[in-house]
């Protein structure tokens, strides 16, 4: 782009190299603001992974103690690894939503790591209504977010969320609890991860509206 | 008269049905049009950014911005990142208000060309 700028009447030509500019500088735009879609893959297969872990090596020496722990701590690694080069890649901006949605996972998330530590720490992660309080907690963070951006689907998502939280009040037995986590993990978190990363493919991320 | 008047009390340029719509010159120029556009889409960017995307000079930059300020379209943040100093730029919502103005007169001479 030259130093000089050139001012006055406008010629096709002249319209039609500012349109194509606006288009470019928007995509552009687009490209640098914010993207979390990701994240909810990124924890929807964490925790699958955690939970085949235990499913598939039950006389493993890691299972039940550790499975968790250490795919717990692999996300928060993953998400903050992942969140760095973004930002690297991006520079900054965050509006005024972005910073309100960060801040409500960013609380949840640290409520959920005490929450479980201090579960696992009194060997109280068997309890129906540790998993239930679990799903609930996340669909009040869904919830709060899908305000924040008025947004239904997430909306629906959070819906999905607090529906697992009462199922699991209900079930009587551990199978059950495994199912509702594995329907929460591909609806609530992978498949709506996927549909909110293809959203913003199409530089249409509910985060990066405007006030 | 009633076009003049109310044409007038909204601040806008006089135009008749057979007049072309005037684009505003704080915009059409190159340069501010592509700032503008980049904080349309990204809401809110730092000078360091702007500068890159454009590829133009620091002076240059800084001398359109200014323009965008005073026109009331941006508005100008500094502040600390660590201990480096970050001039941020917003669009504000009479930039945004201009812009989609400037569309519109553009849409409207695109027709007219056609």
């Amino acid at each position: 782009m030259g130093d000089k700028e050139t001012e006055g009447g406008a010629t096709r030509e002249e319209i039609v190299q500012r349109v194509e500019l606006m288009e470019s500088m928007i995509a552009e735009g687009r490209r640098f603001t914010m993207r979390c879609g990701w994240i909810f893959v990124l924890w929807g297969v964490v925790d699958l992974a955690a939970m085949s872990w235990r499913y598939y090596q039950p006389n493993s020496l890691w299972v039940g103690e550790w499975a968790w722990p250490i795919c717990l701590a692999a996300g928060v690694v993953l998400t903050f690894l992942g969140r760095a080069l973004q930002g690297r890649q991006q520079g900054c901006s965050k509006g005024l939503r972005w910073r309100s949605v960060e801040a409500v996972w960013g609380m949840m998330g640290i409520t959920l790591a005490i929450y479980i530590t201090g579960a696992m720490v009194r060997h109280l992660t068997w309890q129906y209504s540790y998993i239930a309080a679990l799903l609930i907690i996340i669909g009040m963070a869904h919830g709060i977010s899908a305000v924040i951006l008025r947004w239904r689907v997430q909306g629906v998502v959070a819906a999905i969320w607090w529906g697992g939280g009462i199922a699991a009040f209900c079930v009587r037995s551990n199978g059950g609890v495994e199912r509702i986590m594995f329907l929460e993990m591909v609806f609530g978190m992978i498949l709506f991860g996927l549909y909110a990363v293809v959203l913003e493919r199409m530089g249409r991320g509910r985060a990066n509206e405007n006030v | 008269m009633r076009w003049f008047w109310s044409g007038w009390a909204a601040g806008e340029p006089m135009k008749t049905s057979d007049q072309l719509p005037e684009l505003d010159p704080v915009i059409h120029g190159k340069l501010r049009l592509a700032l503008l556009s980049l904080l349309l889409a990204a809401n809110e960017a730092d000078f360091t950014w702007l500068r890159k995307k454009t590829g133009a000079s620091d002076g240059n930059v800084s001398v359109q911005m200014v323009k965008l300020e005073e026109a009331g379209y941006v508005a100008m943040e500094k502040r600390f990142v660590g201990r480096k100093p970050q001039t941020l730029y917003r669009i504000t919502p009479r930039g945004r208000k201009a812009l989609a103005k400037y569309v519109d007169a553009l849409r409207i001479l695109l027709g007219k060309a056609l």
